[in-house]
């Protein structure tokens, strides 16, 4: 059994969340090319090691969520609510929540 | 031809004897069993939808009664839960909006959308164990403690709502698998001789 730890509930059996996808940026639509929403929408970093993903707690509190987790461990070091996270002056509604990545991350 | 008045009826299929209750079609068998489940399906229930911990004064995760006897469960952020008598829909929800900001929030009348069941007796947390991955115990869930979880796969609705300083818990799911958590409930409180007792008005 793999335990989530959701801001909200607090620490829940895995199968009560759906795995949205790794923590990607969404680029400016008016200046990426055709290679750079390809990577965007289909490629993936997937390590070895940690890496930071959205998580959706569908049988709880029907909210989505970051996670730091390491792939191969299935340790979780942290989780946050992403807008929460990710609001900066240059971003203030959040827009670009779940962008962060792990410090031992991979390219992408 | 005589007229007759429209029956609710609930998804879990009453036990024999079958009454009438404020309109709805309940069982009538009484238990005095240690442990019991009742269905509750005929009490009102509201979903409110406000600004996270702005309404009513009830956070995430804590249930209260309010003056009226109605209760209040936080069951989400921004998400509350009221459960009240059978039949006070209208005038609980007047009440809900009344509560909410002004052009901010919503009030929906779920009871005929959800099915509702309570299990009760000093075994309710051992039987609600078998099928709930929640720690069930005093100090993490105590009496007014308000959660969503998995009960037997079933996204469910769970307060622990003692009644009379005996454990009891009040849970509500979709309505189209409310007959199946009922029986996943019977058939987890099997080793406790648990019965079906009967809905009461006001019930709440």
């Amino acid at each position: 059994m793999m335990l989530l730890p959701c801001p909200h509930c607090g620490p829940r059996n895995s199968s009560e969340f759906r795995y949205v996808g790794e923590g990607t940026a969404r680029p400016d639509p008016g200046t990426a090319t055709i290679g750079v929403w390809r990577d965007y929408l289909y490629t993936r970093s997937n390590p070895a090691g940690w890496t930071t993903e959205n998580w959706f707690h569908r049988a709880g509190c029907r909210r989505y969520f970051t996670v730091e987790r390491h792939t191969v461990s299935n340790a979780v070091r942290a989780s946050h609510r992403p807008a929460a996270q990710a609001r900066t002056t240059s971003d203030p509604e959040g827009l670009s929540a779940g962008t962060e990545r792990g410090p031992d991350a991979g390219p992408g | 031809m005589a007229e007759s008045a429209a029956v609710a009826r609930s998804p879990i299929a009453p036990t024999p004897p079958v009454a009438i209750e404020n309109g709805w079609e309940v069982s009538a068998r009484r238990s005095a069993a240690d442990l019991r489940i009742t269905d509750c399906t005929p009490l009102t229930k509201l979903l409110v939808l406000g600004p996270e911990g702005g309404v009513f004064g009830i956070p995430f995760g804590r249930a209260e009664r309010d003056e009226e006897g109605v209760l209040v469960a936080g069951s989400g952020p921004g998400e509350w839960t009221l459960f009240g008598p059978p039949g006070t829909g209208e005038g609980l929800a007047g009440r809900a909006a009344a509560a909410l900001p002004p052009d901010e929030g919503a009030v929906f009348d779920l009871t005929h959308g959800r099915a509702a069941m309570r299990i009760t007796g000093p075994a309710a947390a051992a039987a609600l164990a078998r099928v709930c991955a929640v720690d069930l115990a005093g100090e993490v869930s105590p009496d007014g403690a308000a959660f969503r979880s998995s009960v037997a796969k079933v996204v469910t609705d769970v307060v622990r709502d003692d009644i009379d300083s005996q454990l009891s818990y009040l849970m509500h799911c979709d309505r189209a698998f409310g007959q199946y958590l009922f029986d996943a409930l019977l058939d987890a409180g099997a080793e406790f001789d648990i019965e079906v007792d009967g809905f009461a008005g006001p019930g709440i």
